[in-house]
This record gives structure tokens, sequence and C-alpha cells, in this order.
């Protein structure tokens, strides 16, 4: 009986793969594995053929897709067959989907590999279904706090996971994910040296974090990315290793280059944070005896289809977007840091909005005080807009708060785009940089598209 | 009441490392900002480490943070070392600011989801029960000790607060405070000042950053006379009313 029930839930979920293809390609990849999940609800427990040695779980704050697009691109570069969700849909519905597209009418899996991009918050639920034996863990962070409260809310719920049937991946350089090999001795460390864009912060109100062990400072000796780098702790003396399973050494930057046991490899992508999606995927690959050339190969053929940066051209204004998960001071304090870096005459708009993902809808943006912005301070912004419903006057105050003169600052407390715009028309300044949520960010391409139109047919 | 004779406001910045959650760092740049405008000297001491003495006669304000749930026995042992300071610190009127979970530490007791019981300090007559699950949403209240003082800001509810004989900060006239039943928020023994709210609560709300200020420097004796504008204060005014009008109509969304 349960057998006939997940037969019935893949045969709809078959139907819904075709129906959604023809309506919406980003809905199709989670909608027919919700629907079959409704009808049986360990229905990716019933798939056959799968094989639990070569199942890998991606999970964690930041760096999840990509580096599942990484590991997938190379993995197929290898010549393996891999079922994934790499267009980001990470929960059950998500995985659910990607199984019924990669599987026979019977229910069989039809490649080699299995890798996903797991959410934390569903990986115990996911993980029950389809125990995968690799799981790695990028780093955790403060994120979504509306759901998740605090890093060791998601860190518990992780704990529960590990078990001694399966490799732990874990970021050398993060401390709460290092932790973990506390729990399991089956673990690989992955982790990148000290390079030319490694930083240290010693301001007075710069802060680190708990010790994962015993609870007292953890201090960092550099740090590669926010809150990723050599430390120490201060008290327990849990330590990052010196030298982990797989390090990536002499980064070269300009050349895109860096070398890992002995091996060059060239890189399209070469941000600081990338480095560590690099070194986990040849963790992965060491791991599955993936060559080294094809390793390579991969490397340098790689798109990244899931990027932070984009532009809309608005009259003579180049309007560059730069996109951050909400409540996620990691991906705010990197949109800063890349705009401060940036010394030419600009207009900065920050639209940090009400969270507005489910009810109670707040107005929190508390995160951006766990940001350093005083950098933007020195690099030539000719003018700030804040816009927003609810907190523009609090992104204002963050500002503020950063040395910038209130002078300098348009405090819109509005959404409408032709208000934020008429705002904009007020400054010569071609070089705008923005962020705001993306919905926001898709909202207003429409609307500077409309304005376009009608410019056009006005001077027609 | 002496005159300001000594400008000097010490605050001892108690864990910053380990009590970094929810950019609560923004308060002390608030203590130390609206200090300033007050014309004082503002002395900011970090205590790093739970092994790290506190020098109780040269702090005017004790700032706790907001940490994780974990943390707060941490805070308990390591207060407990110097108990009897702190004792004197707390009857003698001097101030303590707890933000967030932290404050349970100061209560009674706090029992974990996984059962466990800690023993806290015991100065707050509280209970606290850790939540399965996180509420978080906007709050908005008024100081029982003075109605005029309105103070907003945001929650991440990971705990379930049970007053008993704790006297309660304030009165919620928005938001879910210490247990979404009793419109209780926060909780204040002496100048023990216990609140949920973030923001940083210090930053949205600076007309409560002088007067936490003000009454710290009266302890020691140091009447400040003069107030800041309210017109310095027109961004955050602005904020409260934009947020007011969101949270009125927001359901609607």
């Amino acid at each position: 009986m349960e057998r006939v029930r997940f037969v019935i839930a893949l045969f709809v979920g078959k139907i819904l793969v075709f129906l959604t293809k023809l309506v919406s390609k980003e809905r199709g990849t989670n909608i027919p594995g919700a629907y079959a999940n409704k009808i049986k609800k360990d229905f990716i427990k019933g798939f056959k053929d799968v094989n639990y040695d070569k199942t890998i779980f991606i999970t964690g704050t930041n760096g999840k897709s990509t580096t599942n697009n990484i590991i997938v691109h190379t993995l197929k570069t290898a010549g393996k067959t891999v079922t994934t969700n790499i267009e980001g849909a990470n929960l059950i519905g998500g995985i659910a989907t990607a199984l019924i597209k990669n599987s026979s009418l019977s229910g069989k899996i039809k490649t080699e590999f299995l890798c996903f991009e797991v959410d934390e918050r569903s990986l115990a639920r996911i993980h029950e279904y389809l125990p995968a034996k690799n799981l790695c863990i990028t780093n955790l962070q403060k994120d979504q706090v509306q759901r998740n409260g605090e890093p060791d809310y998601i860190y518990q719920k992780l704990k529960k996971v590990i078990n001694k049937e399966m490799t732990l991946f874990l970021n050398n350089e993060e401390p709460r994910v290092k932790s973990y090999e506390d729990f399991l001795e089956n673990v690989v460390y992955y982790g990148v040296d000290k390079n030319d864009t490694s930083f240290i912060k010693d301001g007075f109100y710069d802060v680190t974090l708990p010790c994962p062990k015993c609870n007292d400072k953890i201090k960092f000796e550099y740090y590669n990315v926010d809150n990723v780098g050599k430390f120490l702790c201060t008290n327990c003396n849990f330590k990052s290793e010196n030298e982990p399973n797989v390090f990536i050494k002499n980064i070269n930057f300009e050349t895109k280059e860096f070398e890992c046991d002995g091996h060059k490899y060239k890189v399209p992508y070469n941000q600081p944070f990338f480095m560590y999606n690099y070194a986990l995927c040849i963790a992965i690959c060491n791991k599955f005896e993936i060559p080294v050339d094809k390793q390579e190969e991969a490397f340098s053929t790689f798109k990244n289809i899931s990027g932070r940066l984009e532009t809309i051209q608005y009259g003579t204004k180049e309007i560059k977007y730069i996109r951050m998960k909400q409540e996620n001071p990691e991906t705010l304090q990197s949109a800063i840091d890349y705009i401060s870096r940036d010394n030419k005459p600009k207009i900065f708009m920050l639209g940090l909005e009400q969270l507005e993902d489910f009810k109670p809808y707040y107005t929190n943006t508390f995160y951006a005080f766990d940001c350093n912005v005083d950098a933007l301070n020195k690099s030539n912004i000719e003018r700030y807009i804040c816009f927003s419903e609810a907190v523009a006057y609090d992104s204002a105050n963050r500002l503020i708060y950063a040395g910038v003169d209130k002078n300098k600052i348009s405090i819109l407390p509005t959404d409408s785009d032709s208000e934020i715009l008429k705002e904009l028309d007020k400054y010569d300044c071609d070089n705008v940089y923005l962020i705001t949520w993306l919905h926001k960010y898709e909202e207003l391409i429409k609307d500077v598209a409309k304005l376009k139109e009608m410019s056009e047919k006005n001077g027609k | 009441m002496r005159k300001m004779e000594s400008n000097e406001l010490n605050i001892a910045w108690c864990y910053p490392d380990m009590l970094n959650l929810h950019g609560d760092r923004g308060n002390i740049m608030a203590l130390e900002r609206i200090g300033k405008m007050l014309g004082l000297n503002v002395n900011v001491k970090k205590i790093e480490s739970f092994q790290t003495e506190i020098n109780f006669d040269k702090t005017d304000i004790l700032f706790f943070n907001v940490g994780e749930i974990r943390i707060i026995e941490s805070i308990v042992d390591a207060l407990n070392k110097q108990k009897e300071e702190l004792d004197r610190f707390i009857e003698n009127n001097k101030m303590i600011i707890a933000i967030g979970t932290t404050g349970a530490a100061f209560g009674k007791k706090l029992i974990k989801l996984d059962g466990k019981q800690i023993d806290c300090l015991g100065y707050l007559d509280m209970d606290c029960n850790q939540r399965d699950m996180v509420y978080g949403n906007d709050i908005i209240f008024k100081l029982n000790e003075d109605e005029s003082v309105e103070i907003n800001g945001n929650q991440i509810q990971m705990l379930d607060i049970k007053t008993n004989g704790a006297t309660i900060l304030g009165t919620v006239s928005y938001g879910r405070g210490n247990n979404g039943e009793d419109k209780g928020e926060g909780a204040k023994y002496k100048n023990l000042v216990f609140t949920n709210t973030l923001g940083p609560v210090l930053v949205k709300n600076p007309w409560y950053t002088e007067k936490l200020i003000k009454t710290a420097m009266a302890t020691k004796g140091i009447q400040i006379e003069n107030s800041i504008p309210d017109t310095d204060f027109e961004v955050e005014r602005k904020s409260i009313e934009c947020i007011k009008e969101y949270n009125a109509k927001k359901e609607k969304k």
C-alpha cells in the first residue's frame, strides 16, 4: 500500500513537472515535489537505487547555493551524472522535485550522485528520509533572526543530524562549524590561507563571537571574510587547524589563480568568499577521486548563476544593484565593502525595507549595527538616499552613527518608486549604488522600464 | 545633590564578544553619543572575558547586551564569583542594563528546552522558559514609572518570562513584551533594568538613553541640569511615528 501511494505521488509529481514547465520555470522547481510530499509525507524516502555514500548535502548560512553549483558543475565535467537542486529550491519540496525529475516512472534514481543545497532548518527532516553520508557545513552566522533567533538555534538543529555513518566537511576557519568536530571522527577540514585580501579588525567596537565549546572569547588572528579566518579561543585553546586537509594557498587575485596540494587552479571568480567554495569542492572531489585536471577544467569554465551584482540603466545614470539576504549582516557588510572600494563620486541608495516574509511583519534594521559602515563615509559619496515606508529614518540613523553628515542624507519614508526616482533625478552624479531587497529591486526595474517607455512615447 | 563636578561616565561593557547578537553594540555607541551630548566624558571599558574581574568601584553603568541562551549560564557563573560586590553595587542603586535574553541571568531561574534548570542571580523575581519557536515582532511600550517615556524597538523572543514579584519596567501598547499575556515588558529592581527590546533600543530611543545616563550620574551624586533639545532627536521621533503608522495598517497587507 505504501508503495502504491508513493507511485501515485510520483506520477502526480511528474505530471506537475510537465505542467509547471509550461507555465513557469521557476515555480517548477518546488511545486511538483511539494504536492508529492502532501500525498505521501515521506515521499523522498521511496526512491530506489539511491547511493547514500554518493549523496552530498551542503548546508550553512551563506555560500551553499554557489558551492553546490560548483560541485555539481565539477562532477558533471568529470562525466558523472548528478541529481541536484541547482536552481536553489532548498526545502523538501525542491529536493523532492529534483528527485522526481531524475527518476524513472517506478522511482529509480537515474544518476550516480545526489548533490543538494539544503536549508538549515529543513536539514533534519530531509536527512531523516534521505540519509546522505556526506554533510558539508559552510558557516553558521546571524541570519533571518525572525525565524532563526540566534546562530546556536540552528547549530543545535544541525547537531542532531550528525551520525557516525557520515563524513563531515567543515570550514576550518569558522569557529561554530569547526566545533562540530567534537561529534564525529570522520571530519575533513577545508580552509584558505592568509592572502592579500585578509584583514584584521581591531576597532573598539569590533566584536567577535563566543567560543562554541567553552563560551569565552574567540580571537581572530586575521579574517579571510567576515567572521571567518584563523582563530583561537582565549580560554580553552580551541583553534583552527594550521594545515587543514584541503588548504588553498598562494592566491593571486590579479591572475585569478591559487594553489592547492601542489596543483595550480585558474578561476573565473576571485572574491575571497569564493575561495572557500572552491576549497569545499576540492575536498569533495578528493573524496570521490575526481581527477585534478577535471577539477581545473571545471573551475575555469564555471559560470555563477546566482551573482549578487546587477545593473539598471536609468537615463544617464547607471544604478548598480547589490543583492543582500534579508536580515543577514554578512551580506550587507559585503555589499557595503564593495561600494566603499569605489572611490569615484557616487550616490548611495539604501532601502533596507520592512520584513514581510511572514506575519507578523516587522521593522528590524538592527543587523545594520552589526556592520561596519564607516568606510562608506570616506568613499566619496555625494548623496545618500534612504527609503522605505517604515525604516527610512532608522536606516539613515545607522549612517549618522557612522559619522555621515545628516545634511547629505535624503530620507524618504516611502516605497513609491516614482518618489525615489524623483529624488535621484535631483543629483547629477551618474554613478549610483543601490542596496535593497530583491523584490524591491524587481519593482524598481519594472518602473524604470515603464518610465523609459513613457518618455519614448512622449518623445515621438 | 551636588552640582556637576566630575563629568565622567564610566561604563563597563560586559562580555562584548560573547554577547554580540542583534547589532546591540549600537547601545554602547548610543550611550557614548548621548553622554557626550550631555557634556560628559564617557569612558567605556570592555570586560572581555568571563575570567576578567569587574572593578565595580570604577563603574557607573554595567552593561550587558543580548547573547545566545547558552551564554546565560556563563554570565551567572562569572558574576557569582563577585557576588558580594555585585550585591553592593545593586543595593547602592548603581545602574545595570541587561538587554534581551541576557536579562534571564538576573532572574531567579531559567529552564532550557532540554529541561535543564539554571539557577540565576535572583535579583529580578522572574522565571524564564526557553521557547521552542522564535517570536519576532516590533514592540512599543511606555515606562511604568514615567508614562511620558515611550520606547520602541523589536523583539526576537526566545524566552517566555513570568514575572512573579518583579517590578515591571513598562506596559506594552504594541507587541508581545515578557510573555504576550500580561502586557508587561521588562523588569526592574532599583536601577537594575532589564528590557527585551532590541533595535538597538538606546539608539532608537535616545530620550530613554538620556534618562538612564542622568539616573546613573545622579546615583553618584551628580545632577545633570541640562537636557538635550528634542529637535536633536528628530530622526528618532520621525522613525517611531513611521513605525506606528506601519504597524497600524500592516495587518491589512
